[in-house]
């Protein structure tokens, strides 16, 4: 499964990456905003998106839409990890069709559970 | 001020005035003329001092005014360089402390390997089941085990000390945040004081404390959740409003 992690700090894009590691995702890449993270999805066959909320340039909200109105990405779980805990902004991810928001700061065992609960769904 | 009068001359004022006037005691008469003025010198006096004050009040906030000249040249860029002292010094801390943890991950994996891969001739021998050509092998696994084991921990002790020396960016950090408290604390007091000279109420600015929401969305963290009904405080709060909404 090919994953695409999008946050724009190394270091938490590296925490994600050694998480999904662990659960046993190996095939990871990295973008560090929504404007790059989108030309990547659109010229690779990605699999699922991680993303972060806040970033400069595209933000993962943007990102996500932008993902949900393009017929050949549309159908690519994501999954938000970001510190925006907004009841509206959870509000606006769930119409904006995310497929599970997590809020920083969170644990291995929350992603973990989260990863099961949308492929679960998928499947 | 003055005595129980309404104007600013008594009849008898103004009848010994005469008096003095036309026996020519001009002496008489002008202390008289002085008596009168008196008063109204004392209010024109009042009124000076009033205004020396203000002046000097507003002379004051001049001086706040050239304070806060200085924050904004100088205090402030260099709170904006301390400030990205921190972001290096957490980045740098949070990739040493990466580095070392990604050292260890494959050194106990290789070690609960070997562990996995010799444990069934080893419960085998428990039982006295094992034979001895099983026996030898075993025996070599074991020699490669513990030599292994031996050299990899003391590797991942070094790697562990390194995860340890990394946190010294707490305290760094935590020094350098603290003069940037101090120096917003300082902006705030400077920013008060001149509403104030200005006769604005602080009180009215304090209205609008929480940040509006519309095309700026994104906050970052929540410092404040407890005090606020906008925001969700952890995941469970994140998960009770998805399941609500149907997910």
């Amino acid at each position: 499964m090919k994953v695409l992690v999008v946050d724009d700090f190394s270091t938490m894009r590296r925490i994600v990456k050694n998480l999904l590691r662990d659960l046993g995702f190996t095939n990871i890449s990295e973008a560090d905003d929504g404007s790059t993270a989108l030309p990547m999805l659109q010229g690779g066959d990605f699999d699922f998106v991680v993303t972060d909320w806040n970033m400069p340039g595209m933000q993962g909200i943007d990102l996500l839409k932008a993902i949900r109105a393009d017929a050949s990405l549309s159908h690519i779980p994501v999954l938000l990890i970001t510190a925006e805990a907004k009841k509206e902004q959870i509000v606006m991810a769930a119409q904006a069709g995310v497929n599970g928001y997590i809020v920083k700061p969170f644990t291995a065992a929350t992603l973990k559970t989260k990863l099961d609960k949308i492929f679960e769904r998928l499947a | 001020m003055s005595t129980a009068m309404t104007g600013q001359i008594s009849l008898e004022q103004a009848k010994s005035l005469v008096v003095f006037l036309e026996a020519g005691q001009q002496a008489a008469a002008d202390a008289v003329i002085a008596e009168i003025q008196n008063p109204i010198n004392s209010e024109l006096f009042a009124e000076i001092g009033k205004l020396t004050r203000q002046l000097h009040d507003s002379l004051t906030n001049f001086q706040l005014d050239s304070r806060l000249n200085d924050l904004a040249t100088a205090d402030i860029p260099d709170a904006k360089e301390r400030l990205n002292y921190v972001i290096t010094r957490t980045e740098e801390a949070a990739n040493k402390t990466m580095d070392a943890v990604e050292a260890i991950f494959p050194v106990v994996d290789t070690i609960a390997g070997q562990v996995a891969a010799v444990n069934p001739s080893w419960t085998k021998l428990m039982n006295n089941e094992l034979d001895l050509t099983e026996f030898k092998s075993l025996c070599l696994d074991i020699d490669t085990l513990l030599k292994n084991t031996g050299k990899e921990t003391h590797n991942i002790h070094r790697l562990m000390t390194d995860v340890l020396m990394a946190q010294d960016f707490q305290d760094l950090t935590g020094q350098v945040i603290r003069k940037v408290i101090d120096l917003v604390r300082e902006v705030e007091d400077s920013l008060i004081n001149m509403l104030t000279a200005f006769g604005i109420s602080a009180e009215r600015a304090q209205e609008q404390t929480s940040p509006k929401v519309g095309e700026n969305l994104v906050e970052g963290p929540i410092v404040n959740a407890a005090n606020r009904d906008d925001v969700v405080e952890d995941q469970d709060d994140v998960d009770d409003l998805l399941s609500s909404l149907g997910f």
